[in-house]
This record gives C-alpha cells, structure tokens and sequence, in this order.
C-alpha cells in the first residue's frame, strides 16, 4: 500500500482573492472534482463542483424535488452568472476535512465513502500537496495491481 | 424538588426560544435531568411519554414522505399559480388556500416543506420578490393547521391527550372560525402585498405555459400512493365510527403505503424526522415531571383563581394566553404543558370550549413570532438557504398584527358558539 503523498495528487488550487470566474476555469482545468482555495500556502478551504452548481444556479434549487416542467430563463440565468462571476472566492470556500500525507489508501476510500466528497486536499505539515479525487485513488489502486501481477 | 422541576423546565423554554442549542438537545437534556435528580423515576418518565401522538406523527411523516415523490404538491403549486394569471391578488389567495388545505390534511409543518420550493421557484419566474409570497403561506399554514386534528402539533396533541375530541369534532368545531381567519388575514396581506406582486404580463403567460403535470406522469406510483393518501383521510374522518385512534390510522396508512409504494423500506423511513420524535419525547418527560411534582396542578388552582372559575374568563385566559406564551416560546412545548393545565382546571366535567381556546390560542400564536411555530422557522429557512432572509423584526411586524386579528375573530367566535 501506498501513502498519500505517493499517488498522482492534482495541484489544483487558487488563491482566495481570485474571481469565483477564475476559479471555475481552473476547475474545469484541472478536469478534478474540488480544488483548493490557499491564502498564501495555507489552505482555506475547497470549492467542488456542487459548490459552483449552487453558486451559479439558484439556491432554492437544492430544496426542490421536481423540476421537468421548467424551461430556462436564459436573461435570468444570465444575469445570475454575472452577479457572481466577479466575486472573490474566499467568500465561497468550504472548509472540509483534509488528508495528511502518510494517510493510507484505505482511510482515504474510507473517507470518500461517508463525507459526500469528491476529491479532499492532501497536506503535510501545513503545506498543500495537490488534491486526491477518487477516479485517482481507484485508478492508482489498479494500477499498482496490474503492477504486481506482472513482476 | 417543585422548585427543580420549575428551574428545569423554564430554563429549557429559554433555551429553546433563544436558539443557541437544538431544541431536541435542550428536550432531551431536560428530562434527563428531571429522571436523574429524582423530579420523576423512570417509570413515571415512560408513563409521561404520549405514545400516540409520536405514533401519529411518525406515521404522516412515512405517507407525506412517500407521497413527495409523485409531484402532485408541485403539481397543485404551480397550477395555482398559473390559475392566478399574473393577478397578485389573486396568486395570494389561491396560494394560501393551498397551503392551508395542505396544512389541514397533512400539517402545516409539511405543508411549509412542500409548498415553500417551489413558490420560490415560481416567484424566480415572475420576477417577484419571493418573500411576500412565503409569508403569506407561513400565515395560512398555521391558520389553516387549526381547522384539524393532524393539522397543527398543539392539536395533535390536544387530540391525542383527549380521546373524546375526535377528528370531526375538531373540523366542526375548529374549521369555520380558521376558514374565516384565513380568509380576512390573507386578504389584509394580499392589500398589504400587491405592490410588490405585480407581475409583467409576459411572466404570466410564459408561467401559465409550463406543463406542470409534467413531473407526476413521470413518477411511480402516483395513483396508488394518492389513493391510501385519501384512503387515510377518509380514515381520519371516520376514526371514531372504525374505533380507531388517529394514531392507528396514521400508522396503518404509512404501513399500506410502505407496502404498495415503497421499493426500498429502509430510504422511506428516512423520511421519519428523529429529532422532532425525540423533540416530543423530553417536552413528555419535562411535563410528566412539572405534574408529578405538582407544579400543574399549583398553576391551575391560580388560574382558576384569577377567573373566579366562570368558564368565559377561564376560555379567554386560555387563547390570549396560549398565544402570548407560543409567541415567547415555542406552541409545542407550550402546549404540552397548558393540556395539564386545562385538564385540571375542567376538573371532573369535561368541557371541550377549554380545549378549542387552547387550540385557537396556540396555533393562532404560532404566527407571532419567527420563533412560535416551526412551519416559521422552516419556512423561513428555506428563504436563507436560497438567499433571501426575514429578520425577526420583519417576521413580527407582519405577525405581530396577523395573530390579533385571528385572536379578535377567535374571541368573537368563543363568546358567541362556545361559551
């Protein structure tokens, strides 16, 4: 088994004073499922893509059930995206657990399954070593399978 | 010991009013104390407990959890508002009627849950401000929660402590005085609103054009799940005929339910809310321990003085009471200690115009406040977690005046068919 620190973590990350805007393009990026959010090399907290969701989309949204009928309002959509493309992103960070380095792969799977998450930061001593996403963690564990079977 | 149980039990109503901790936590925490330092023993606590009224909540908790599902509450929702044609007056009246009838037949709680989303949703689509809207359902939940026995938790409370007051007594008794309530509240709000309601013709026409049906003809089970849902109302109906408690029937409606519309048993109950359960649960205790020591029956005697035991000045003490006390408090934990109160005062001879001023009071208090009912808290909750808010002040300002108008019409209403 591996520790953390040893798996393909993703550097993911703004600074809390970047655009909400700016922060999705990194996101979308990065091609992982949360990034950080660091003030200086502290981590604040993350941002996932359900966070954008709620941000980009009306909060009411999360408290409705059924939606099939609706047809979008593109000029009130629009109008949202603007209202929140500028702001700073430390507003909208979201403090979550993180991972320490020398964490096995079971405590991370462990985690994955019962904190609603995506992808949580790996840190070490303070320092953010790079974002682990699940699809990483699975596609690591594989690999180091179809490894060992060969040798 | 008297002096412990009156210590405990006011400090949780602080605590539960003020808000700094869940109001479960301070129930709970209550009646512990109250069994661990003696006010009652454990066999007195699980005797204090009403297992009915937890029975019955559980049981509508299962069927309106089963019944979300199918879209008829978002299908009666959003036909309404297409029904009112952009008219604010209109969009007003037909939303409060919804939402009382909901709160009637399932309670005003659910009702807040269910109707609340997606009123934020159609007031997005008219490009009005959402918050006259809500306030307007808050109102009519409670109000329109009085007119039955499942409608509100003081009642189902008072229904369950008093087996003699049936479902239908509580519709004949109940219904015509909140009927009239909501009409003349909900058309004061509706002129105090329609300034901020008006809406451009376009938004109504592109809203009257949405499929609203759209969600039930994609869901499971609708027909059968509407089917044990009226089942089970007409089962409310004829409670006292079947010789059923309400409890029984909320419990074998949720069975059926679970049996023709659940696929997953363990994710329909889920829709069972613990924390409100074990909410009731120590408000039981704490009460239970208040009577064991007394303390009821000290407030009755006092009460019985104040009125000089003539029956009107008893039944107004208790409805202005009953709604001063819900609108500081809470109307659940103040109810589940007047029902004592008024079952002492009565004395030997059953008088049901006590139990409808306790009802009135209650319920009506329950719109005083942000604090005095939890269809409030919930309903407004749901405005912040969408961005919007309503602040205390501006929750009281609106129902500071809405309560003594239902209390007037409430009094009128005693004075001239129940006393």
């Amino acid at each position: 088994m591996a520790d953390l620190r040893d798996l393909p973590l993703v550097q993911a990350s703004v600074a809390d004073s970047a655009t909400f805007g700016e922060a999705v393009s990194t996101l979308f990026a990065a091609q992982v499922p949360a990034l950080a959010i660091l003030a200086g090399e502290r981590l604040v907290g993350i941002l996932s893509e359900v966070d954008v969701l709620r941000a980009v989309f009306p909060g009411y949204l999360a408290e409705l059930r059924h939606t099939a009928f609706v047809e979008d309002d593109p000029a009130a959509l629009d109008e949202r995206a603007r209202a929140i493309r500028d702001r700073p992103v430390g507003e909208l960070s979201r403090t979550v657990e993180v991972f320490d380095g020398d964490d096995s792969e079971t405590h991370a799977a462990e985690r994955f399954l019962h904190a609603g998450e995506q992808a949580l930061p790996v840190v070490e001593n303070g320092r953010f070593l790079g974002m682990l996403s699940i699809s990483a963690l699975c596609h690591a564990r594989l690999d180091r399978a179809a490894d060992e079977e060969l040798s | 010991m008297e002096l412990a149980a009156i210590l405990i039990f006011v400090m949780a109503l602080a605590l539960i009013a003020l808000e700094w901790v869940h109001r479960t936590k301070v129930a709970l925490a209550g009646a512990s104390l109250m069994v661990v330092i003696g006010v009652l023993d454990e066999d007195g606590a699980i005797a204090a407990i009403d297992w009915s009224t937890l029975g019955l909540l559980a049981g509508m908790m299962v069927i309106v959890g089963l019944t979300e599902p199918t879209g008829v509450f978002t299908f009666l929702a959003l036909r309404v508002a297409q029904l009112s044609k952009g008219r604010p007056i209109a969009l007003v009246f037909l939303l409060a009627l919804v939402t009382g009838v909901l709160s009637a037949f399932l309670d005003n709680l659910t009702a807040i849950l269910l109707v609340v989303p997606i009123t934020l949703l159609i007031a997005d689509l008219l490009r009005i401000s959402p918050i006259p809207l809500v306030m307007v359902e808050i109102v009519a939940s409670n109000i329109g929660g009085t007119a039955t026995l499942i409608g509100d938790p003081p009642n189902i409370m008072i229904g369950t402590a008093r087996p003699e007051l049936s479902f239908i007594d509580f519709i004949v008794n109940l219904a015509p005085v909140a009927i009239v309530t909501l009409l003349v509240v909900t058309a004061g709000l509706a002129l105090a609103f329609r300034s901020r309601l008006r809406v451009a013709p376009e938004r109504a026409r592109e809203v009257a054009a949405l499929d609203a049906a759209r969600d039930m003809r994609e869901a499971r089970y609708v027909g059968r799940t509407l089917a044990v849902l009226v089942g089970t109302i007409a089962a409310f109906f004829l409670h006292t005929l079947l010789h059923l408690e309400p409890a029984v029937v909320a419990l074998t409606g949720a069975t059926v339910m679970l049996l023709v519309a659940a696929d997953d048993v363990e994710s329909a109950l889920e829709r069972i809310e613990w924390s409100t359960l074990f909410f009731f649960l120590g408000l039981f205790v704490m009460v239970g321990g208040l009577e064991e020591r007394g303390v009821i029956e000290d407030v009755a005697q006092r009460l019985a003085d104040v009125t000089g035991g003539s029956t009107t000045a008893e039944a107004l003490v208790i409805l202005w009471g009953a709604a001063a006390g819900s609108a500081a408090v809470d109307n659940i934990p103040f109810t589940a200690a007047m029902i004592p109160v008024v079952d002492s005062l009565q004395g030997d001879e059953f008088n049901d115009a006590l139990w409808w001023s306790l009802a009135l009071g209650a319920c009506f208090g329950g719109n005083a406040t942000l604090i005095a009912a939890a269809a409030n808290v919930a309903g407004t909750g749901i405005l912040e977690r969408s961005g919007q808010s309503i602040s205390f002040l501006r929750f009281l300002a609106i129902g500071a005046p809405v309560t003594l108008v239902s209390l007037f019409i409430a009094t009128g209403y005693l004075l001239l068919f129940q006393l």
